[in-house]
C-alpha cells in the first residue's frame, strides 16, 4: 500500500487527493486526503459503505471529476484539468471504463462500439484485433448485433472488450456487476481477471458486493473519504466481515487498521 | 388516465414545450384569419368586401390548417418517441393500449386547450393588424371595423383541438400496438420505416404540385395575374407538402449518397452516418419545416419579383393580392422557421445522455460539436435541395407564363437571403443546443 512498491512506475498513483463539494461553511468532504499507488497488472477492488466516497474516488482517479486538492498520476503522467478537451484526450489514451449501465452507443453495432474509442482518438482501428478481443470475451458471433439485442451480461462483455481495445494503463470499473444476474456477473468478473492476467491491464473496480471484490488481488476499504484498510487475497467472507465492522463504526474512527 | 396525463405534463414540462409552441403559434394564425369571418358580420359592409373576407379566411385558413396540423403532429411524434421507454414501463405494469392512448391524447388535448386560450389575446392583436393591412392596401374598404367573436374562437379552438387529437391518436396508435418487449427495444433502436399510406400520400401531393406547375406554364399562360398566381403558388405548396411527407426517405437517400465522403472525415463522419440512419424520424421533425419554408418563400417571393420585372402596372386588386400573399407567406414562413428551430432544439437536448456516453468513450467537446454540425449540414443539404426544387416548380412555370423565359429576370439575392436565413437558424439552433447539452459533466449526463 505504500508509494512506489515496484521498480516500475505505478499504473495509478494518487497523492493527497481531496474533494470537497459546496462552498466554505456548508461544504461536504467526499474524499479526505487519499494517497495510494497501484502497481501495473493488478486487480484492485475498492469497497465501502454507501456515502464512503467510492464514486468520488473513481471519478477523481479517472479524470471524470477534478479533485479540490492533490494529484493523480496515470502511468506516471499527471492528470491536469486545463480543459475538457485536454482531459478527454488524456483519458482516451490511458484509461478504459466499464460502467454499471454499460453505456454502449445504441446506434452502433457491437464491433463498431469496440472500435469507436480508437477511431475517436484518430488511431488506426485494427478490425482484426478488435474481432480477436471480441472472440476472447465470447461474442464472436454477435459482431453485427446492436446493444439492445443483447443480454445485460453480453452488453457488459462488449464494454470490457471496448475498454481493452485501446490498451489503456488502467481500466476503471464502476459496479460492473450491479445490473447483472449472478451467472452473468461471474462471467464478467472472470473477464476482468483475464484482463489483468491475460492482457496485462491494471483494473480498479468499485463495488459493494463482497463476492465481486473476492475476484480482486486486493481490496481497499474506504470510509468517510479515507482509506481505512486493505485486504490481500480476499475471500468473500473476509470482505463481508470487514464491511460489517465498517458499517457498524461510530461516526469516525482513526484510519489505518 | 387524465390525472396521469396532467401529472406527466407537469413533470416533463420541457418535453412538451415544442408541441405547445407549435399549437400556440398555429392557433394565433388560424384565429387571426378566422376573425375575418367575425369582421364580415359587421354592419355597412359591401357585398364585395364580404366575399373577399370570406375567401381570404377560408383559403388562408385552409393552408394554415394543413401546416399547423403537420407541425403539431411532428412535434408530438417527437415527444411520444422520446418517451417510448416510459410507455413501455406503463405497459409492463399493466396499462392497456386504450389506456395509454387516452393518456397521450389527453395530454395533447390539455396542451391544445391551454395553447388556444393563451392564443386569444394575441390573435385579437394580429387579427386587428390584418384587417388594418387589408384596409390600407385597398383589398377591402378601410373603414371596416375589426371584430373578434364566435367564429374566431370556434375555428381556433376547433382546429387546434382536432389537429392535436388526431395527431396524438395516430402517434399513439403506432407506439401502443407494439409488444412490451418490442417497445423497450424500440426505445433503443429506431425503426425508420414509413407507412405505405404515407408514401402514397406523399407522391400524390407531388403529382398535384407538378400538375399545377404544368398548368401554370401552359393553360394559364397569359391569363390574369390573380388566377395564374393562385395556381402557380399551389405548385410549390403542394409539392413541398408531398416532399415533407417523404422526409425520412429523403434524408436517408442524401445520407447514403454522401456516406463515402463523410466516412473519409474520420470517426466524426462515421458516427454521423450511423446516427442519421438511425434517427431519420427525429431529423424529419426539423426537415419538414425546412422544406416548407424554403419552397414556399422561394416560390411566392419570386412570383412577385417576376411580376414586378414585367413592368406591367398592377391593378388595385392585384396590389391587394400581392400584399395578401406577403402576409400569408410571411406568417407561414415565420411559423415554419420557429417550428424548425423548435424541433432541432428539442431533438438535440434530448440527446444529452448519448453525448455523455460518447464523451466517456473519448469524444472531446469539439468532436461532439463537430458531429452535430455535420448532421445539421446533412439536414441543410437535404432541406435546401428539395425545398429549392419544389420552389422552382412555382418559379419556372410562372416565369414562362409571364415573361416567356425559363429563367426569371430577378435577382438571385432573394434566394440567397432565404437559404442564408435557413442555414444560420439551423446551425445556431442545433449547435447552440448541443453546446448546452454537453455543459453537464459526462458522468452526470449518462446517469440522469
Amino acid at each position: 500500500m505504500t508509494t512506489g512498491g515496484t521498480a516500475n512506475e505505478p499504473a495509478l498513483r494518487l497523492v493527497g487527493v481531496r474533494k470537497r463539494y459546496g462552498i466554505d461553511s456548508n461544504s461536504v468532504t467526499a474524499l479526505d486526503g487519499v494517497t495510494l499507488a497501484l502497481p501495473p497488472a493488478t486487480f484492485t477492488a475498492v469497497m465501502g459503505p454507501s456515502g464512503s466516497g467510492k464514486s468520488t474516488f473513481l471519478h477523481c482517479a479517472a479524470g471524470l471529476d477534478q479533485p479540490t486538492e492533490g494529484q493523480v498520476f496515470i502511468d506516471g503522467e499527471q492528470l491536469t484539468h486545463s480543459s475538457e478537451t485536454v482531459v478527454t484526450k488524456f483519458r482516451r489514451q490511458r484509461i478504459g471504463f466499464v460502467f454499471q449501465q454499460f453505456n454502449l452507443m445504441p446506434a452502433l453495432t457491437v464491433l463498431q462500439n469496440v472500435m469507436l474509442p480508437l477511431r475517436l482518438a484518430g488511431r488506426r482501428a485494427d478490425r482484426q484485433r478488435c474481432v480477436a478481443i471480441l472472440q476472447r470475451v465470447g461474442l464472436a458471433d454477435r459482431l453485427d448485433h446492436r446493444p439492445a439485442e443483447l443480454s445485460g451480461g453480453q452488453q457488459q462483455r462488449v464494454a470490457i472488450a471496448r475498454a481493452l481495445a485501446t490498451e489503456p494503463a488502467v481500466i476503471f470499473a464502476d459496479e460492473p456487476t450491479g445490473a447483472l444476474d449472478s451467472a452473468s456477473a461471474r462471467d464478467v468478473l472472470a473477464l476482468l481477471q483475464e484482463a489483468v492476467r491475460g492482457f496485462g491491464r491494471t483494473v480498479v473496480m468499485v463495488t459493494h458486493d463482497p463476492i465481486a471484490a473476492s475476484y480482486a488481488d486486493s481490496v481497499l476499504f474506504l470510509a468517510d473519504g479515507q482509506i481505512v484498510g486493505q485486504l490481500a487475497q480476499p475471500t468473500a467472507e473476509a470482505v463481508a466481515a470487514r464491511m460489517t465492522r465498517l458499517s457498524e463504526r461510530p461516526n469516525r474512527i482513526a484510519a489505518g487498521e | 388516465m387524465l390525472t396521469l396525463a396532467l401529472r406527466s405534463i407537469r413533470f416533463r414540462t420541457s418535453a412538451f414545450v415544442a408541441s405547445f409552441i407549435g399549437m400556440f403559434l398555429g392557433t394565433v394564425i388560424i384565429m387571426s384569419f378566422a376573425s375575418l369571418l367575425d369582421t364580415r358580420t359587421g354592419t355597412g359592409i359591401s357585398a364585395k368586401d364580404k366575399d373577399t373576407l370570406q375567401i381570404m379566411a377560408s383559403v388562408v385558413g385552409g393552408y394554415g390548417l394543413v401546416i399547423v396540423a403537420f407541425a403539431i403532429a411532428s412535434t408530438l411524434t417527437l415527444t411520444v418517441r422520446q418517451r417510448s421507454a416510459e410507455i413501455a414501463l406503463l405497459k409492463s405494469v399493466g396499462a392497456t393500449p386504450p389506456q395509454i392512448t387516452r393518456m397521450i391524447v389527453g395530454e395533447s388535448m390539455i396542451l391544445a386547450v391551454v395553447a388556444a386560450i393563451l392564443a386569444c389575446p394575441v390573435a385579437i392583436l394580429t387579427g386587428w393588424a390584418l384587417v388594418r393591412l387589408l384596409g390600407s392596401s385597398g383589398t377591402i374598404n378601410d373603414d371596416i371595423g375589426f371584430r373578434f367573436g364566435p367564429y374566431a374562437i370556434a375555428v381556433g379552438f376547433g382546429v387546434t383541438l382536432i389537429a392535436g387529437t388526431v395527431a396524438a391518436g395516430l402517434t399513439a396508435r403506432r407506439t401502443v400496438h407494439m409488444r412490451v418487449v418490442e417497445s423497450v427495444r424500440a426505445a433503443a433502436i429506431e425503426t425508420p420505416r414509413m407507412s405505405r399510406r404515407r408514401v402514397v400520400a406523399g407522391w400524390l401531393f407531388i403529382a398535384i404540385g407538378l400538375n399545377c406547375a404544368l398548368m401554370t406554364a401552359t393553360v394559364f399562360n397569359g391569363q390574369s395575374i390573380s388566377t395564374t398566381q393562385a395556381v402557380g403558388a399551389e405548385a410549390c405548396i403542394m409539392s413541398a407538402i408531398g416532399l415533407a411527407l417523404l422526409a425520412p426517405a429523403l434524408i436517408r437517400a442524401v445520407t447514403t449518397a454522401l456516406a463515402g465522403m463523410l466516412e473519409r472525415l474520420g470517426a466524426t463522419g462515421h458516427l454521423t452516418v450511423v446516427n442519421v440512419r438511425q434517427r431519420t424520424a427525429q431529423m424529419s421533425g426539423a426537415l419538414i419545416p425546412m422544406i416548407l419554408v424554403t419552397s414556399i418563400s422561394t416560390g411566392t417571393l419570386y412570383m412577385e419579383s417576376i411580376e414586378n420585372s414585367t413592368g406591367i402596372k398592377m391593378s388595385s386588386d392585384d396590389k391587394g393580392l400581392a400584399t395578401l400573399n406577403y402576409v400569408v407567406v410571411g406568417m407561414i414562413c415565420v411559423f415554419a422557421a420557429i417550428m424548425m428551430v423548435n424541433s432541432l432544439i428539442a431533438a438535440t437536448i434530448y440527446r444529452r445522455r448519448e453525448f455523455g456516453q460518447q464523451r466517456l468513450v473519448g469524444s472531446t467537446p469539439p468532436q461532439v460539436l463537430g458531429m452535430v454540425s455535420i448532421e445539421d449540414a446533412l439536414l441543410l443539404v437535404t432541406g435546401l435541395i428539395f425545398g429549392t426544387v419544389s420552389g422552382l416548380l412555382t418559379v419556372v412555370p410562372y416565369s414562362i407564363a409571364r415573361t416567356h423565359s425559363v429563367v426569371p429576370n430577378s435577382s438571385i439575392g432573394i434566394y440567397l437571403g432565404i437559404a442564408g436565413t435557413v442555414v444560420v437558424l439551423t446551425l445556431a439552433a442545433g449547435i447552440g443546443a448541443a453546446r448546452r447539452a454537453i455543459r453537464t459533466p459526462a458522468v452526470e449526463a449518462v446517469t440522469a
